[in-house]
């Protein structure tokens, strides 16, 4: 290296003074890094107009003087200088392929050899992510990588995503990974607004090893995105159109046998008890029920709801409609449709793109519209390179916040939900004639309960590379991120009539002595609401690096010091009025009583100063080191130690080239094998903002007018509070085999992190429901394996396989003494734990008591089963084993990709089994006839008795809603899912044919699906495992509240010019 | 070449100011974590009105579960009737009145230890009395409970249990300090707004102190060894010149109309600051059994303040039922019936508490009808014993006149309950006066003191409530409250000491039979 430059340098100097040195035939051969020739190569003087092009054999020959300098260039070849010293030059092209595929950009934009690498990383190329032509970057990710789980927790126009590398590690901290944009640390908010197509690779740096440069902020492994710079060449311009459609691809299992009805029945023990099951179904049954414990459907004839203030009744058969709940929901459609420019010459290369989305959601009136342009390019003068990037993208959702699935949940199947859409026009539909006494009309509300909201992001970056001598070069990165939110939430105005609140009747013959008049609901006018909200993030990043490489007889050395800072800010405002006085004026001007309120400011600041030494020897064994010193605001105070707040760590890692430090072993069946390890120690600043300091906050409900009114908070932040540390482990081998056909790649790893900061449940005793303190330990391991095949390689048919498992386990080695567990997030009857000595998030719930033979105990008089409220292990919320199988299949301008993903060995609990056992709309609770409780026994003075013949008692509505319901086991599932993530199925245009039309330079179209089929667990009656009700540490939980999973399918045409 | 060099040094003048401006950060560039969205420190003043307040909000919720437990109230089947209320399927994540209590309590605790330090020594008495007022509650709700290694922070993160008989008894020791301290300060009239319960005036607080004494000691009238203590600590409130309440002492912060900001009953069961009925307003309803006591002594004045007719309040003629307030339209519904009473066709909630527009009215800590009652029992239990001046008759009849007045109605309708010859209304026709005494003080007590309604039917046994239709066994009663799971989770061992707990057969120590 040092060599080239040194006699470029010279050749450039000499070439000056002496212009007219002696011109001599030079001749050579131009070959591949393989060894092969490379025909056609240009083959050029610097600096003068003689050319000349190497033959089929990659020879060539050119008249230069001993002084001049070659220029060697051909397509698909990186340009290479050399000096024409002798009169035979063999010249060495790297292939700009291998060139990109070889060289990984790790932390800190710091690139390397994927030789040099001793952890691990996977790159993930736009082809790869574009499969399935997902909006979203992460959901495009999802069983791509080994080791990364994408958790599509909700699935409404803005969908909610939770990425995790290699599982969990803090218990109660942050355990998603670091996402990188160009260089810059920004925030998962990119996720969603950043356009996939504008990304040229995303590197996944999968451990806290790997991205220890980072800072604290790297500890959970990063996602490093690099987006198009454009590339030198004409230019190029890209058009796409993409339709997609969604629906909705799993609902709950409905039953569709009964309808509307409750517990108007004489309850056991009452007098007028009916002993007839059927009897007392048909006292049950009520027109104007959320419930579904009505008689069976006859399909004769009865009322839905009350007469209407115009006299009218909606009569229709009662009999369950086909597909009820499947069509309240829309087929949802979006359009994509997005150009970009790029080019470039020798010293300067641009790219630039717009984007435009349109989606309408499968929950009616929902819908986002999402445009964005971003612009980067490079250009260098000499010593001095630079780069920027821009981008300006906006975001709009209008969505409703109703829970519209809940709402569907609660109307049976014989009500006819496509004539409720128009409520405004029609008595039955609106809110004064709705059948349902309880719940609203699901499209009214859906109108009526709304909040839309508009992102702006704009993300920039200046990078400065300045190459002081041939072994040191400086760079200088600045990014920011801005991104606001303004959002506007409200509720209609709705005033019931008099009817509907005091003489909507029950018409004979369907009427009961103990209807009355009036809708129930219709007590509470709706007064409408509204609350505007806004939100600014500010995200500033510097870096400063000096490189230096360096050639030490056989070590090449590279060493990076740094320095680097990092500033957030955010700030929330938001007011709001409980009142509407002018209906659909949403304005919190437009109130009766006071405004409500609040604010809420963030800053945090880091900086760090690092070093990162790479040597290798003799290019086969590569030692690097890394230390970085964080100063972090979060534990800064005036009078505070310099250790609470200011924390060294390092690492070393180790990477050894196998087959080139012993060439012997190499074969044909072994080709490349590589042998890594790495240690590691990383701080982490993971700590709530401004936690050192107990807060005094206003008590609920001040200020009244003048009056304040203070409490002492609730979380005690212990003295001490101090970074915490994670040590990690990590060994692996990368294996080319079979002409290198086949690659395999093994990792294993282990994290040990001590001192997190958490916030303990302490007893409310204490005067504090929380402490904020330094404990806990916990362990996280795992396996990665990732196969990539080369099959088929005949001719125009090429077939690649992959496939990629990891697993991975936690373990919570301690807690704080004298606490063994805690509670993460959930309901008193199904939960999230922490418990010492097991895997984290521990789900818990309520069940049944068993017997020795597995039979479930009810109780003996009534049949019912009977709940064990201890809360039982019901195992850990988080995917143990996960794996990923890609194909890729090409024939000529064919080509079929897809991609396969599978997540299991967790479990899950349902909310939503619970909400559906109420409202009886599950199938699960079909059997409503008089029945023993499968499996079950009974304790006959304590001795375990097999029941055969006591039947439940109330076996139409008490089984169900006042026992089966409460226990939480009957909502506990396997979570194991396989989905077909992506496929795509693509024609590009012959190029014969597309250049006849003298406009286009490429042309193709595809069709595409997203998740087109999920298998799940037998006994998941429920939701999909992947969604979850937060996105939090929580996860394994999952409500009505999120939308239902879909299906997506589309097309896309692609025209490059 | 000039042109290179031009760039050259813009380049490094690039690289300069980007290294100068980044570069050479002191400690000063961390010093942002200053919390800029909460305070980070209190006077007691403005927590003492915080913690008076929450006082309210805690009660408000320990005070429904009380009144469905005393068969005051019950539900209407607009709603699936609550399992854990109504079916006493009771797990310890339910009734979970502990933590917000202990929590409320240390903002008093806050008080009583910083007031003197921060200039505002008055604040002690009042935050000590406040404090013995949620221990009571806690001791009749859970027995057993932290109290003196209880809000010492890190200091004792798993306090210990203190016997429930010694916390009663450190209780009349801190309200007599209480009161000590009340009389040792000068109260500064600049913070009497602070006080959202007196306004300053220290009498009253005395009074109330007193009120709590009078209670607590009550509370353990039938245990008997403990009656000569009991006794004694009575007469001593008899010789305190400053005597009991003579006024109910509600919590007023200045309830405003304002989501949030209305009186917690107003808030919860009545409407909103728009007007907008409650949808939970559809919830509670006076059981029939206690409907039926008033029936029976022809007691109309109080149901119709009691209860709104069918149909509930006219929300243009604000505290008057829509339908004609006579006795036919007035509905009470059966103690846990689950089906049958739908809300629109029973009586709401009456204007004793919810009337419409009515937001402001101050939250009762304890009425005047409570503490009369306590004394006429004293008398009828402890007789010359006691030197309480009036007879157990006399604190009787002031009890159902306050209780009259409370409600809403006249002394003249008291009048006639106390002179109408019935049992259970006039003391002198009633044949068993501790059952007059409970009995009045059970319908005094409807819609004010659930809780303390629940202690006194667990104490008293009486007046007899039938069994909800929902539980088989007739004799099975909640005698108290699991220890929260909270608790459980985060200080077991000390939770576990405390025995096996069985809510339907573990009985607190003044529970005697």
């Amino acid at each position: 290296m040092k060599k080239i430059v040194t006699s470029l340098f010279f050749a450039v100097l000499c070439s000056i003074i002496t212009a007219n040195a002696q011109v001599r035939p030079v001749t050579g051969t131009v070959k591949d890094e393989k060894g092969r020739a490379v025909a056609s190569a240009t083959v050029k003087v610097k600096g003068q107009n003689s050319a000349s092009v190497a033959d089929e054999n990659g020879a060539f020959k050119i008249n230069a003087s001993a002084t001049a300098v070659l220029q060697v260039s051909a397509v698909g070849f990186k340009s290479t200088e050399i000096a024409a010293k002798t009169t035979v030059v063999n010249v060495v092209l790297m292939s700009e392929a291998s060139e990109l595929e070889n060289v990984v950009v790790t932390a800190q934009g710091i690139r390397k050899k994927s030789k040099e690498i001793g952890y691990a990383y996977a790159k993930v190329s736009t082809d790869e992510i574009n499969v399935g032509r997902s909006p979203q970057l992460a959901q495009a990710l999802s069983g791509k990588v080994s080791g990364l789980a994408v958790y599509n927790v909700n699935n409404s126009v803005d969908p909610q995503v939770k990425i995790v590398l290699r599982g969990y590690r803090s218990l109660t901290g942050n355990n998603e990974a670091l996402i990188v944009l160009d260089g810059m640390q920004t925030t998962s908010t990119v996720l969603s607004l950043i356009n996939p197509n504008d990304i040229e690779n995303v590197t996944i740096l999968k451990g806290g090893q790997a991205a220890a440069l980072y800072g604290s902020a790297g500890v959970n492994g990063a996602m490093i995105i690099t987006t198009k710079k454009g590339a030198k060449g004409k230019l190029k311009v890209a058009f796409s159109n993409s339709t997609n459609f969604e629906q909705i691809s799993f609902l709950p299992q409905f039953q569709d046998q009964y309808g509307s009805g409750s517990h108007y029945a004489t309850s056991y023990g009452g007098a007028g008890y009916k002993t007839d099951y059927l009897a007392r179904m048909q006292d049950n049954w009520r027109p104007f029920e959320n419930q579904q414990f009505g008689d069976p459907f006859d399909g004769k004839d009865r009322v839905v709801g009350r007469v209407a203030e115009s006299g009218d009744k909606l009569i229709l058969p009662y009999a369950a409609l086909d597909n009820q709940r499947r069509n309240s929901f829309d087929m949802g459609v979006s359009t994509n449709n997005q150009v970009s420019f790029q080019g470039g010459d020798e010293t300067s290369t641009f790219y630039l793109s717009a984007e435009n989305q349109k989606i309408n959601g499968i929950v009616p009136g929902d819908k986002s519209e999402r445009t964005g342009i971003r612009l980067s390019a490079t250009k260098s003068y000499k010593k001095l390179t630079v780069g920027y990037n821009a981008s300006y993208s906006q975001a709009k959702y209008d969505r409703t916040t109703s829970d519209f699935y809940y709402n569907i949940m609660n109307t049976a199947a014989n009500i006819p939900m496509d004539r409720m859409r128009n409520w405004k026009t029609d008595q039955f539909a609106n809110p004064n004639g709705y059948y349902n006494d309880y719940y609203q009309n699901p499209y009214f509300s859906a109108d009526n309960y709304r909040t839309s909201y508009q992102d702006a992001n704009i993300s920039g970056a200046i990078e400065l590379n300045y190459k002081a001598t041939s072994w040191l070069n400086f760079m200088e990165r600045a990014g920011i991120m801005n991104n606001s939110r303004i959002q506007k939430s409200w509720t209609g105005k709705f005033i019931y009539s008099d009817w509907a609140k005091n003489s909507a009747y029950v018409p004979a013959p369907w009427d009961w002595a103990n209807d009355y008049d009036g809708i129930d609901r219709a007590g509470t006018d709706i007064l409408g609401a509204v609350s505007d909200y806004s939100r600014t993030e500010n995200v500033l990043n510097n870096e400063f690096q000096a490189q230096m490489n360096k050639e030490l007889g056989k070590f090449s050395n590279k060493l990076v010091l740094g320095y680097s800072t990092y500033q957030r800010k955010t700030k929330d405002i938001s007011v709001g009025s409980s009142s509407v006085v002018v209906p659909d004026v949403y304005n919190v001007s437009n109130r009766q009583g006071e405004l409500s309120g609040s604010e809420s400011n963030s800053t945090e600041r880091k900086y760090g100063y690092y070093a990162d030494l790479t040597s290798s020897f003799n290019d086969y064994l590569t030692l690097e080191g890394i230390f970085r010193y964080d100063y972090s605001s979060r534990f800064y105070k005036s009078d505070r130690e310099l250790s609470l707040y200011a924390f060294p760590y390092y690492g070393v890692s180790l990477a050894f080239q196998a087959t080139e430090a012993f060439p012997q072993i190499k074969s044909w069946v072994l080709n490349d094998a590589k042998v890594r390890l790495s240690y590691n120690k990383n701080g982490n600043d993971n700590m709530t903002l401004y936690g050192l300091d107990l807060t005094y906050p206003n008590a609920s409900g001040f200020p009244y007018g003048n009056n304040v009114g203070l409490t002492v908070g609730n979380t005690l932040p212990d003295n001490g509070l101090k970074p915490e540390f994670v040590t990690s482990y990590e060994a692996g081998t990368e294996l080319s085999m079979f002409n290198n056909r086949v690659n395999l790649e093994l990792t294993a790893y282990s994290s040990q992190s001590k001192g997190q900061v958490i916030t303990v449940k302490v007893p409310n005793t204490t005067g504090f429901s929380n402490l904020l303190i330094n404990v806990g330990e916990t362990k996280n391991w795992g396996y990665e394996g990732d196969l990539k095949v080369q099959v088929i390689r005949k001719g125009a048919l090429k077939w690649d396989l992959g496939l990629r498992y990891s697993y991975n386990d936690n373990k919570v080695v301690s807690l704080y003494p004298g606490i063994k567990q805690f509670l993460m997030s959930g309901y008193s009857y199904a939960s999230t734990n922490v418990e010492e000595g097991k895997s984290f998030p521990l789900l818990k719930s309520t069940g049944y008591y068993y017997s020795a033979t597995g039979a479930r105990r009810v109780d003996p008089t009534t049949g019912y089963p009977l709940q064990n409220t201890a809360m039982v292990d019901r195992g850990s919320t988080l995917a143990k084993h996960m794996a990923g199988f890609s194909s890729k299949l090409g024939y000529k301008n064919w080509n079929l990709s897809m991609n396969l993903e599978y997540r299991g060995g967790n479990v899950m609990y349902s909310g939503i089994g619970r909400d559906m056992t109420f409202t009886g709309s599950g199938k699960w609770t079909e059997n409503r006839t008089p029945h023993v409780f499968e499996n079950s026994y009974y304790l006959v003075n304590g001795v375990e008795t097999p029941n055969t013949s006591l039947n439940v008692r109330e076996s139409e509505y008490s089984l169900w809603v006042d026992n089966y319901r409460f226990i939480a086991e009957n909502f506990v599932n396997k979570a194991w899912f396989i989905k077909l993530r992506d496929v795509n199925l693509s024609y590009s245009l012959p190029a014969s044919l597309v250049s006849k039309t003298k406009i286009f330079s490429g042309a193709n179209v595809s069709v595409y699906g997203r998740n087109l089929f999920t298998i799940v667990d037998s006994k998941n009656f429920f939701t999909d495992p992947e969604f979850s009700f937060t996105t939090g540490n929580g996860i394994g939980i999952n409500t009505s509240l999120q939308t239902p999973p879909v299906r997506q399918f589309g097309f896309n045409v692609n025209f490059t010019f | 070449m000039i042109k290179t060099n031009y760039m050259k040094l813009k380049s490094y003048l690039l690289v300069a100011v980007s290294v100068l401006a980044f570069v050479g950060c002191k400690k000063d560039y961390l010093d942002v974590n200053t919390n800029p969205n909460q305070l980070t420190s209190a006077t007691p003043s403005f927590v003492l009105t915080g913690a008076l307040n929450t006082t309210t909000q805690n009660l408000v919720l320990a005070n429904e579960t009380g009144s469905y437990f005393a068969g005051q109230w019950t539900q209407s089947n607009s709603y699936i009737l609550s399992a854990t209320t109504f079916s006493y399927n009771i797990t310890n994540n339910d009734f979970n009145y502990w933590d917000g209590m202990y929590d409320n309590a240390q903002d008093y605790q806050y008080v009583i230890d910083n007031a003197t330090a921060s200039g505002q020594p008055y604040f002690k008495g009042p935050a000590k009395i406040m404090k013995a007022m949620l221990f009571q509650y806690i001791v009749d709700m859970y027995g057993n409970a932290p109290y003196t290694e209880a809000f010492k922070g890190t200091a004792a993160l798993a306090p210990k249990f203190d016997d429930q008989k010694a916390i009663y008894a450190n209780l009349v020791t801190l309200l007599d300090q209480a009161i000590a301290d009340i009389k040792g300060s000068t109260f500064d009239p600049a913070y009497a707004s602070s006080d959202v319960v007196f306004k300053g005036n220290t009498t009253n607080w005395i009074k109330l102190a007193n009120s709590l004494k009078l209670r607590i000691l009550m509370h353990q009238s039938r245990v008997t060894s403990l009656q000569s203590y009991v006794k004694t600590e009575l007469n001593k409130i008899a010789a305190d010149a400053t005597g009991i309440l003579t006024a109910d002492a509600g919590v007023n912060p200045g309830y405003i109309a304002t989501d949030g900001k209305t009186s917690p009953i107003y808030n919860r069961f009545g409407y909103t600051p728009a007007g907008a009925a409650q949808s939970y307003g559809r919830f509670p309803r006076v059981t029939k059994n206690l409907f039926d006591q008033m029936v029976a002594t022809a007691d109309t004045f109080r149901i119709k303040r009691l209860l709104y007719a069918v149909g509930g309040e006219n929300g243009s003629n604000p505290g008057v039922s829509v339908k004609a307030e006579i006795m036919d339209n007035y509905k009470a519904v059966p103690y846990g019936v689950s089906s049958g009473y739908t809300a629109p066709s029973t009586s709401n909630l009456g204007p004793s508490i919810i009337v419409k527009g009515k937001f402001d009215a101050p939250y009762i800590l304890f009425t005047v009808t409570e503490a009369q009652f306590l004394l006429s029992e004293a008398k009828q239990r402890f007789g010359a014993d006691i030197t309480f001046t009036g007879t157990a008759q006399s604190y009787y009849e002031a009890g159902v006149k306050a209780s009259f007045k409370l409600v809403g109605s006249t002394d003249a309708a008291a009048t006639a309950l106390l002179t109408s010859g019935k049992q259970d209304a006039d003391f002198t026709a009633s044949t068993d006066k501790l059952k007059a005494i409970a009995t009045q003080k059970w319908i005094a007590l409807t819609h004010y003191a659930g809780i303390e309604s629940w202690t006194e039917y667990r104490r008293t046994n009486l007046p007899v409530i039938p069994q909800m239709n929902t539980v088989t066994d007739p004799n099975k009663r909640p005698l108290r409250f699991f220890y929260p799971g909270t608790e459980f989770g985060s200080n077991g061992a000390n939770v576990t000491a405390q025995g096996t707990i069985d809510i339907f057969a573990t009985k607190l120590f003044w529970d005697v039979d």
